[in-house]
């Protein structure tokens, strides 16, 4: 009679990682476009807020404001200015994708409308990052 | 050709940490995932719990996730989750509670379903392109149940593995969202309704922040489904429908 090996199973770490339900890896376009509709919204978020602390400079006058926009406008700060554009057009555009395929228009095509979606976004931010950088 | 994979299987049970456990399993070059959990379970570590009944994609007990990704293990050859290298690992499905290893309690599916108040039966003789067999049927057609058989069932194309709802990122979160298979589901009913107060009682049943509207489009659902269907797009129809009665209503006012 064949008996069964008893040997002591050997046991790997626990893995490290993301919550699960927000680890878009070996899944699907419309997984990462979900998260990435959350990182960019949270990050819109974020930026709303710190927008609307900077305008408050405008409360202690001209000298104040004019000193800040000295700062904004070197290279770094419009680098910054770069990825703000980035996740507003990726939140943007794949927010126009989820609305129509919500509506059933082209939902069965909803992997190229987030590709699609994603190439626009990413031309845009070429262009505007031209603009920005050249304007400076 | 037989293969050794390294096949980390994830373990809890009470009283101990969930943990993996990796096994060296010698299996066919033509094996599936189930066969070489088997071979873990045949012959290293016969506490293994894990629930297998068909071995050909119909019963959708076996549904797991295979390197994070859910799967019928039954369907899957080895060879195409195994890089030759890595360790396969093999979990159990999300968004359920885990009884025991590779075994979770999908009642929580059937309380989805029940909750979209659709049944996932149907009579068969309205499912059935053709007739089957010389069963009697009754004056208006349909076929004579055998005795002791209320009447002839079958399960829609939906096999109930639960695998949607461990890739559905919404249904991570928790909550009372009845799940892309009870929507899914609540569509097929709404798709053969043609009386308008059936119509009214299917779309408000989901009409809700627990139906339809709680999706958040991820698409996983369909993405992942074995059986190739469109829960997403089913949920998209209801939503579609949902609007344009809204609309309709806000402008006749």
């Amino acid at each position: 009679m064949k008996t069964m090996e008893t040997r002591t199973p050997e046991r790997p770490p626990p893995p490290r990682r993301l919550a699960s339900g927000l680890d878009p890896r070996r899944r699907g376009a419309g997984s990462w476009a979900f998260v990435l509709s959350r990182i960019t919204g949270l990050g819109l978020v974020v930026y709303l807020y710190v927008h609307l602390g900077v305008l408050s400079l405008l409360a202690r006058g001209p000298e104040s404001w004019d000193s800040f926009i000295d700062v904004v406008r070197s290279k770094p700060f419009l680098a910054l200015d770069v990825v703000v554009i980035a996740g507003w057009l990726v939140h943007a555009l794949n927010g126009i994708r989820v609305t129509l395929a919500n509506f059933s228009f082209g939902a069965r095509v909803q992997k190229a409308m987030f590709s699609v979606a994603m190439v626009v976004a990413a031309v845009l931010l070429v262009i505007m990052s031209v603009l920005i950088f050249e304007g400076s | 050709m037989s293969l050794d994979v390294p096949l980390q299987i994830h373990r809890q049970k009470e009283g101990v940490a969930p943990h993996r456990d990796l096994f060296r399993v010698s299996v066919a070059d033509s094996a599936t995932v189930l066969d070489a959990i088997e071979a873990a379970w045949a012959w290293h570590d016969g506490t293994i719990q894990f629930r297998h009944a068909c071995h050909h994609a119909s019963c959708g007990s076996c549904a797991v996730r295979v390197n994070g990704i859910e799967r019928l293990p039954c369907v899957t050859a080895i060879t195409d989750v195994w890089d030759g290298a890595s360790d396969v690992v093999v979990e159990p499905l999300r968004n359920f509670p885990v009884a025991a290893d590779l075994v979770v309690d999908v009642s929580t599916l059937f309380d989805r379903l029940e909750a979209s108040e659709m049944s996932p039966l149907r009579p068969v003789e309205h499912a059935l392109p053709v007739e089957i067999g010389e069963r009697p049927r009754t004056d208006d057609g349909t076929m004579v149940a055998p005795a002791g058989i209320e009447r002839f069932m079958r399960f829609e194309s939906c096999i109930e593995c639960g695998i949607c709802i461990s890739a559905c990122p919404t249904a991570a979160l928790g909550g009372k969202f009845y799940g892309p298979a009870g929507l899914a589901a609540v569509q097929r009913a709404r798709a053969e309704a043609t009386a308008a107060t059936e119509v009214d009682a299917i779309l408000g049943s989901v009409d809700g922040e627990h139906g339809v509207w709680r999706c958040h489009s991820a698409w996983e659902c369909t993405e992942r489904c074995p059986q190739g269907l469109d829960p997403a797009g089913a949920i998209m129809s209801l939503r579609r429908e949902l609007t344009a009665r809204r609309l309709r209503r806000l402008f006749r006012r």
